[in-house]
This record gives C-alpha cells, sequence and structure tokens, in this order.
C-alpha cells in the first residue's frame, strides 16, 4: 500500500516540476510562488458490503452460522454515518453447557476518519460508536449439574432442548479500524469493538451467556469483537476543497 | 534533488502510522481499563452456590434441643468407594444423587475405630424430589431437593439384635435449597 502512495506522489511531482518550470518561463508572474499543494477531490457516496469474516467462519465452523452486512454513508470529509445488520446462530459448548443462540441484529452510529489522506486517496483510520438491539432465542442443548465433591462420581451431560424465546439486548460498541481502497472502489478493512451491555432481557431461569452481534457475554456487561468487511464504494457526489498550505499561501 | 524528496516522503508516512497506531492502542487501553474483567469461566463453589448437601444435626435423645456430639460415625453408602467419616462433632453433610430420587446409607456408629465389635449399624433412607436449576456459565446447573413429606427419612435397622442406635429423626427443613440451615435432626 504504501508503494502506490509513494508513486502517486511522484507523479504528483513530476507535474509541480513541470508547472514551476512553465512559471520561471512566464517572467510577469514569478512575485508569488505557488505552493506544491493542489486542492483535493473528496468524494461523498454509500459504502455498502459484508463482513468475511463471518462469511469464512460459517464455512469452517460447524457451530456457527452467521451473516452482516455493513453499510456506510459520507456525511463530511471525517464523518460517516455507519449501520450493520445481521444474523447468528452460534452454539456454544462449555465444560457444563451446550446451548444454541439464534437471532437477529442491527447496530448504527457512526464512524470519524483521523487518517489525514494524501490527496485523492481514501483511506481510514478510524473510531466509532454503535448503539446495538439484537432480538434472539436460546436453547438449552444439554447441561451438566455441578455437584462439589461428586460423591456419586461426575455426572454426565443431561439432554434439555428447553427454548428461551423473546430475549433482547441493547448495547453500545466503541470501534477502532482501518479501512483501505483495494482497487477502484472495493474497500477492505477490519475492525475492533469494545461492547458495554446496557439492557438485557434475560430469560427466567438461564442466562444471556451469547447475544448476536455482541457476541459472549461477560460478567462485567463488557464484551468484545472483530469485523473483517469487504465493501463497494457507490460514489453520489464530488466535492474539491484547497488544502490548508495553499489558502496560507494566498492570505499572505 | 528529486532522489531527497524521495525520501522524505518516505519517513512522513511512516510516523503518520506509527502515530496512529500508538491512539489505536491508547484507545483500547482506556477502552479496557473501564470494563471490569472478572474470570467467569472457573466455577468456584465458595462463592456460588451449587448442588447442597443434607445437613443432619445430632441431639440428645432426652432433650431433643440440645445437641450431642457423635464420635467415630461413619456413612457408607452402594457403590461408592468412599465413606464419610466424623471423627467427632455435631453435624454431618450428607451428599445426595442427583441422578436419583432415593439414596440409602449406613450409619455406622464407632464405625471409624478399629474393633469392629462395637459397631453398630442403622439404616437410613432418604427420599425426594429434585430441580435442577441453572447456576451460571461455569459451573452450569445446580440441584437442588426437597425431602417427602412422610417418606423423607425412614429408618431401618441393619441387624435387629443389636437394636438402633438412632432413638429418632425428624426433618426440619424439607426444602435442600443451601449448606447454612438443618435439614434432618437425629436423637440418640
Amino acid at each position: 500500500m504504501k508503494l502506490k502512495f509513494m508513486l502517486k506522489y511522484y507523479f504528483r511531482v513530476a507535474v509541480v516540476l513541470f508547472s514551476i518550470s512553465s512559471l520561471a518561463q512566464n517572467e510577469k508572474n514569478n512575485e508569488k510562488p505557488t505552493d506544491s499543494v493542489a486542492p483535493k477531490t473528496i468524494r461523498y457516496g454509500v459504502r455498502f458490503g459484508i463482513d468475511a469474516f463471518k462469511i469464512a467462519r460459517s464455512l469452517y465452523d460447524k457451530n456457527y452460522k452467521g451473516i452482516e452486512l455493513i453499510g456506510d454513508y459520507r456525511l463530511t470529509k471525517n464523518y460517516y454515518v455507519a449501520a450493520e445488520l445481521g444474523n447468528d446462530t452460534k452454539t456454544v459448548d462449555e465444560d457444563q453447557i451446550n446451548f444454541t443462540t439464534k437471532g437477529s441484529f442491527i447496530k448504527a452510529g457512526f464512524d470519524y476518519n483521523t487518517y489525514e489522506n494524501w490527496l485523492d486517496m481514501e483511506n481510514m483510520v478510524y473510531i466509532g460508536l454503535r448503539y446495538g438491539v439484537a432480538t434472539f432465542s436460546q436453547t438449552i442443548n444439554s447441561y451438566k449439574v455441578y455437584d462439589p465433591g461428586s460423591y456419586f462420581g461426575q455426572s454426565a451431560a443431561i439432554p434439555s432442548g428447553e427454548k428461551y424465546d423473546k430475549l433482547s439486548a441493547q448495547w453500545a460498541e466503541f470501534v477502532v479500524g482501518i479501512k483501505a481502497k483495494v482497487i477502484n472502489n472495493l474497500y477492505a478493512g477490519f475492525n475492533f469493538r469494545v461492547n458495554k451491555l446496557f439492557v438485557n432481557k434475560k430469560p427466567d431461569g438461564f442466562d444471556n451467556l451469547y447475544i448476536p452481534g455482541y457476541n459472549r457475554t461477560y460478567s462485567g456487561d463488557f464484551g468484545v469483537g472483530f469485523n473483517y468487511s469487504v465493501s463497494y464504494f457507490l460514489p453520489l457526489y464530488k466535492s474539491i476543497s484547497k488544502s490548508k498550505a495553499e489558502s496560507k499561501t494566498i492570505k499572505k | 534533488m528529486k532522489l531527497l524528496l524521495k525520501f522524505d516522503i518516505e519517513i512522513d508516512i511512516e510516523i503518520d502510522i506509527e502515530k496512529f497506531m500508538k491512539k489505536i492502542v491508547l484507545i483500547f487501553l482506556f477502552a479496557f481499563s473501564f470494563s471490569a474483567c472478572e474470570k467467569d469461566d472457573i466455577c468456584d463453589p465458595t462463592t456460588t452456590a451449587t448442588t447442597p448437601k443434607m445437613v443432619v444435626e445430632f441431639y440428645e435423645k432426652d432433650s431433643p434441643t440440645v445437641l450431642k456430639n457423635v464420635t467415630n460415625l461413619v456413612l457408607d453408602t452402594e457403590n461408592v468407594n468412599d465413606s464419610i467419616k466424623l471423627a467427632s462433632g455435631t453435624k454431618v453433610l450428607v451428599p445426595l444423587k442427583i441422578t436419583d430420587d432415593t439414596v440409602t446409607y449406613k450409619f455406622i456408629q464407632n464405625g471409624g475405630t478399629k474393633t469392629l465389635t462395637d459397631d453398630n449399624t442403622d439404616i437410613i433412607t432418604v427420599n425426594y424430589t429434585r430441580i435442577n436449576t441453572y447456576v451460571s456459565r461455569a459451573c452450569g446447573y445446580k440441584t437442588t431437593f426437597e425431602l417427602k413429606t412422610t417418606t423423607g427419612i425412614v429408618l431401618t435397622d441393619n441387624n435387629p439384635i443389636d437394636n438402633l442406635w438412632i432413638q429418632q429423626t425428624s426433618i426440619k427443613t424439607a426444602k435442600i435449597n443451601n449448606e447454612t440451615e438443618i435439614h434432618v435432626k437425629i436423637l440418640f
């Protein structure tokens, strides 16, 4: 990727050198030397894609099936409205319990690009916030009774099949990630998420041990997540912003 | 001249990326510092209530409110090699079966001594109902019990010649949810 940035720059350097040489030829206008930074073109539009990690995991992990659609819309130079929509079916096999969580989730929020792009590059190193909502069901496949001392020997797993419906949860996510343009309008990126659970409608006689979109729950109401996104940018309009260096030159 | 320019640019990009990585690491440290990361994948029965044992307390036969010390008591049950031994005390914790609604124990008085001639074995059959309830991810489920009203504790003698050493049994708390309450009283 770095190589690509550099190549672009060389191209630019060549252009600048050419323009300077043409200025030198023009004797009338050598009072204000033009700065070597040209205006940037910012493209606005919608980007939509998928979480490739969830798809890959659905193929290799027999205990997981899921899909997540992602999308964002560029509001300003650095702010993007972002959302994710998805579906998870996950079977968790713990020592003492085996259960399946199934449900859908939606997350909405924004991303803030902290990366100062060169020229017309459109890469992102971003932080973001989301608010997530999920509705799901949990089915207990089997469980074991914890019997301290186990005088009568370890108990075998007891098959259950009990299903808890109409469960829901709401949480906030803090996102850190990168997105890079691979070719044309195709982007790839990954992000890490730290989640904080706010609303958790638990069933009577069980707990929400896994929440679609939120992932595994921990006792401190916090969770973590990971996404590997592949997305396509659909440009809608462009704006041209003059660079700071140039505007300073003009002020002088 | 051109070469020098190229060099400058490369350094600029590297510094930028480093700065952003530092930012990200800082942000993550900040986020994690607020999360109370508790260990929840190991079951600790000392802090979490799991399957309780039946608590039996021994009392004076002539004055049923006075605790009586029992010595060298041994509890045996079928198909278990291990015995429950009480060298001296007024209370014994009796495990109940989580896979069955009944369990039978031999209560052997003086079973803990080397001499066999002083042993006196009485048989107590415990009948109950069971409920399995969810505890936590690490502990899974627990079984709680409720002693049956009339047949909860059935006392019989192993060998009628030596007579019963236990005079009377009574259910104090039928619901066995924890080990802090006394569930059964034995008078001897």
